[in-house]
């Protein structure tokens, strides 16, 4: 776990100047993927719930950073769809192309709920219109999802290799 | 006690903490308490930023002209070294003239309004959460920028300084759901409040009488009213009216005049003194 957190800061760090510096340059619909929200949901995932609440909850720090949003609001949205999805996935059978593509829909599904609610909350302004202006950006976390995920499963091979007893 | 129940008992502390953490770190955010502590965390993060845009600038440059690539490929087979030279030199060009037309941009907006001192500064990052804009710029208070500065393109008004560190700056657009200025039309002098976080990136200009007659091609401005803003920046035309007899005002769907996709350079108005209107919300005698 430990290993894993540090990993995680350096990470999020890059993947945040990412996601404010570069990725708006090229917009999809308008909207730029999420890389630090499915890189923590794939980590979770791979990795379990605590693992996954503790990238999520650096990723999100990291995100706010680059804000004007209220520090923190997106570490509670993250970790609270890290928390449906991780409690969804035990109830679903297992498959490495189907089940992340599903969990990132319903991932991101709840992290715009509670991120508008949140906010809404701390003062800030959010609306049912700002909701339905958001919901391309489920399709396009879900279309991310996959080379992310073997990405990550790439990573947590490397960082924790499985035993083999001969 | 049960020794099988720990690791389920440490699984929900983890979640407990964590969620106690975010949320008691939001608050003292919203409270105005971790300013000084993030500024200098935010500080060196903005270097980086500053590195990693002008990369991306090179990169999103080179994907958008490959036309152009192409065109210059066929030209070079026929004319060879001398259309190389050529083009080599029409791109400096080009380079010149996107400075002085910059320049010429910045020149006009300071002669339109000479009494605002003005601030250039260059676009670096954008707002990380989608469901806010803001943008980042590379201007912070060692240059003399401060919460509530008005902010402008030279094509109209951008938005506002929501805060600031020691060499960076976050702008909230108009274009944000908490936005609300006051704002004038051009030709039929109705006022109204322009909101932001319509579909599209248009902003809605509401509570306008229905006693004016609003056309569509109308140039909308700041009104100067409630003091955030100067009278008389550009905001956007409007695109569609929305007028009914049994409302009690009409509302007006506004374009704003700024591409805030391309957004590159901004001009933070530095002496504009925002109007203290705290003093009306609190009774006499406090």
């Amino acid at each position: 776990m430990r290993l894993g957190i540090y990993v995680a800061i350096p990470v999020m760090l890059v993947l945040a100047v990412l996601q404010t510096a570069v990725l708006p340059r090229f917009p999809i619909l308008g909207l730029v993927p999420q890389l630090s929200f499915l890189v923590a949901l794939s980590w979770g995932l791979l990795r379990g719930l605590e693992e996954g609440l503790v990238w999520g909850f650096i990723a999100g720090l990291t995100l706010d950073l680059f804000s004007i949003g209220p520090l923190g609001a997106t570490a509670v949205a993250y970790m609270a769809a890290i928390l449906v999805v991780s409690g969804l996935v035990r109830a679903l059978p297992e498959n490495r192309f189907f089940i992340p593509v599903l969990m990132a829909v319903v991932g991101s599904a709840v992290y715009l709920f509670v991120y508008l609610l949140f906010v809404r909350l701390l003062g800030f302004a959010s609306s049912v219109e700002t909701a339905v202006t958001l919901a391309p950006l489920i399709v396009l976390n879900a279309g991310f999802m996959l080379p992310v995920y073997w990405l990550i499963y790439w990573l947590d091979r490397l960082i924790h290799p499985r035993r083999v007893e001969l | 006690m049960n020794l099988n129940d720990a690791p389920q008992r440490i699984r929900w502390l983890t979640v407990a903490i964590l969620v106690g953490l975010a949320v008691i770190i939001s608050i003292l955010d919203a409270t105005g308490n971790l300013d000084a502590a993030f500024g200098v965390l935010r500080d060196p993060l903005t270097a980086v930023l500053r590195i990693t845009s002008g990369g991306a600038d090179t990169v999103a440059g080179a994907l958008s002209g490959p036309r152009d690539l192409e065109a210059a490929r066929a030209e070079i087979a026929v004319l060879q070294a001398q259309v190389d030279d050529l083009e080599r030199e029409n791109e400096e060009l080009r380079e010149i003239q996107g400075e002085y037309q910059l320049l010429l941009d910045l020149f006009n907006r300071a002669r339109q309004t000479p009494e605002y001192t003005r601030q250039t500064a260059s676009v670096i990052g954008r707002d990380t959460s989608p469901a806010i804009d803001s943008i980042i710029i590379d201007k912070g208070s060692d240059d003399g920028v401060r919460v509530g500065m008005p902010v402008e393109s030279a094509r109209g008004l951008v938005g506002r300084v929501f805060r600031t560190t020691g060499r960076s700056a976050q702008v909230a657009l108009i274009t944000d759901n908490a936005s609300a200025i006051p704002a004038r039309l051009g030709n039929s002098r109705a006022t109204g409040l322009l909101r932001g976080g319509e579909l599209g990136g248009s902003l809605l200009m509401d509570w306008i009488d229905l006693k004016y007659q609003v056309e569509v091609g109308e140039v909308a401005l700041t009104s100067g009213l409630g003091g955030e803003f100067p009278q008389g920046i550009v905001i956007g035309r409007v695109i569609e009216v929305n007028r009914s007899e049994a409302e009690l005002s009409q509302q007006a769907l506004v374009q704003p005049a700024t591409d805030f996709d391309s957004l590159e350079v901004v001009f933070v108005i530095t002496d504009f003194q925002p109007l203290d209107v705290d003093i009306f919300s609190n009774p006499p005698g406090n």
